[in-house]
């Protein structure tokens, strides 16, 4: 059984995105949990990749290509969860701010945390404050996800923060900020909640928000 | 050697004489609202009028007193001649790619005129401009997207990425090398109009891809391009690339323009005796948000470092203050 576990997670590690799915329903049809396979193979390859990304042992192509290949997994795994789904850790709004079309660094951030177990609401980039309250009001998440690749637009954060606070909206949610030009001095000046160097301090400091440390 | 701003560059370059003082450089746009409101040009003009774009490169010498004129502030003038949608920004906003032509990898089509193509055709007129106001005194400096950063506007980065994750090499070369003929032809037709240098510019950088992929997929190209062009180039690459400076020395390259992420004692002890180094200041803690005198502390530690030409490490933030990038060429008039 942990057999199975380990060469799921390692494929996922390896970005072996033509085999997952083989060897999930192996997994599944040879009886093994789906909570677990999710859990001990595809959350925990996960960790590994943003351990080995954040220490430079491997770079944005090969994440993405590991993203891609535990997306393939989970999408075997979901139905045949209990209820048909499993409960997210926490729901998360996901943005880059006005003015900024780059993405690549929140969608990064965004494929990881799926792939820790959140639900993740993706709106794009180039959102302005007024979008970005309205949608904090109608899905009501547990974390704000900021990003900004530009030093011309990150102050666009600190206008979305002072508006949550100005709509009375702070209180009741974490707000996290990154980017290239973004640093825990700017985040902390703005009155961000965290700063996350790159994908995987961004899951992990989710978790630490959502009280859902593994 | 006669001292002026052209000469002290141009041996900079070379790791020459040293004349009284190093040299204040901008290998990337200084461009900023301080020196828009002072020639009343602005954006999107100066990307796309060559006089209002040489006019706005002036003034970063004769307004600032840096030794360079760089007139090219985007990184899109190729995307756009190749047919990619462009959305030129504002005064505040710098131009990007919309949409991209090439996502599916299908072949890149470069029309035979591409030089002639508006976006490209400026940027020439606009370095001859400089040549005639300004050849000989000051360094003109011509910049070019290399094929990497010309695959990210065609295929989408995040696209682009992946290809090279996947390990489908074929794919990606193809790419690369339809457009090196690109960087090439721009690159001397820089030349030709006037350019006493011309940047390469191409973001294999430390955020996205590892060395191992520039080795792989890059290098060899930069050396083929290097080794046709026809006068002194500056590698810009972003980011931290301490892990890569060694490779970036061997591509053939004259200079290489870097961050300050990369400490300035590391990257001249490591690579100064193979090429010269260009940079590093730090844009968004000093120079977008920090006083003059942080700026200067910067410029004065690369001089000490030995950096050869002193300046921002990348494009500046348009709200830079005026009084900090004068901090920079105050620290270089101070000499050594």
């Amino acid at each position: 059984m942990a057999d199975h576990l380990n060469t799921i997670k390692d494929a996922v590690i390896g970005g072996k995105h033509a085999e997952i799915k083989e060897l999930v329903q192996k997994a599944l049809d040879g009886g093994l949990d789906p909570g677990g396979i999710i859990n001990d193979a595809l959350i925990a390859a996960m960790d590994v990749v943003g351990k080995d990304f954040g220490s430079g042992k491997i770079f944005v192509p090969e994440m993405l290509v590991a993203a891609m290949t535990m997306k393939a997994g989970l999408e075997i795994v979901k139905p045949r969860l209990a209820g048909g789904a499993s409960q997210p850790r926490g729901t998360i709004i996901m943005a880059t701010v006005k003015g900024d079309l780059h993405d690549i660094g929140k969608n990064l951030v965004t494929m990881m945390l799926e792939g820790a177990g959140f639900k993740v609401f993706d709106l794009g980039v180039d959102l302005g404050v007024d979008k970005l309250i309205e949608q904090v009001k109608a899905l009501n998440p547990d974390i704000l996800g900021l990003s900004a690749l530009l030093t011309t637009t990150m102050s666009e954060m600190q206008k979305v923060i002072g508006e949550l606070r100005a709509q009375g909206l702070r209180d009741r949610i974490k707000v996290l900020v990154g980017g290239a030009p973004v640093d825990q001095v700017f985040a902390d000046k703005i009155g961000a909640d965290g700063y996350g160097a790159n994908a995987a301090d961004a899951v992990e400091l989710a978790r630490r928000f959502t009280g859902t440390h593994a | 050697m006669k001292i002026n701003s052209r000469n002290l560059v141009m041996s900079a370059m070379f790791g020459g004489r040293r004349g009284p003082r190093p040299a204040a450089g901008n290998p990337t746009s200084i461009a900023c609202h301080g020196l828009m409101d002072k020639v009343g040009v602005s954006f999107p003009e100066a990307h796309l009028n060559a006089n209002a774009m040489a006019e706005l490169a002036l003034a970063g010498h004769e307004v600032v007193g840096f030794d360079t004129v760089m007139p090219e502030y985007s990184v899109v003038q190729e995307a756009a001649a190749l047919g990619a949608r462009v959305d030129w920004g504002d005064r505040d906003k710098m131009p990007d790619v919309k949409e991209f032509p090439n996502a599916d990898f299908s072949d890149i089509q470069i029309p035979a005129d591409v030089l002639e193509k508006p976006s490209c055709r400026v940027v020439l007129d606009a370095i001859a401009i400089l040549r005639r106001h300004v050849g000989g005194r000051a360094a003109i400096i011509g910049k070019v997207m290399g094929p990497w950063t010309m695959s990210y506007h065609m295929a989408g980065t995040q696209n682009f990425l992946l290809a090279v994750g996947m390990g489908e090499g074929a794919k990606v070369s193809r790419m690369l090398r339809q457009l090196m003929p690109v960087t090439v032809a721009f690159i001397n037709a820089q030349f030709q109009a006037g350019a006493d240098i011309v940047v390469l510019a191409d973001h294999a950088t430390r955020n996205l891809v590892g060395p191992y992929h520039y080795e792989q997929h890059l290098l060899p190209i930069h050396q083929e391009i290097t080794a046709q062009v026809g006068g002194p180039i500056i590698l810009h690459v972003c980011g931290n690339c301490s892990d890569r400076l060694e490779l970036f020395a061997r591509s053939g390259v004259d200079a290489y323009h870097f961050e300050w992420q990369v400490d300035s004692r590391e990257a001249v002890r490591r690579i100064g005796n193979q090429v010269s180094l260009a940079g590093n200041v730090n844009n968004p803690q000093a120079l977008l948000q920090g006083t003059p005198e942080d700026v200067y502390k910067q410029a004065r530690y690369a001089i000490e470092a030995g950096v050869h030409l002193i300046g921002p490490e990348c494009a500046i933030p348009l709200s830079t203050p005026l009084e900090n990038l004068r901090a920079i060429v105050a620290a270089v008039r101070e000499g050594y």
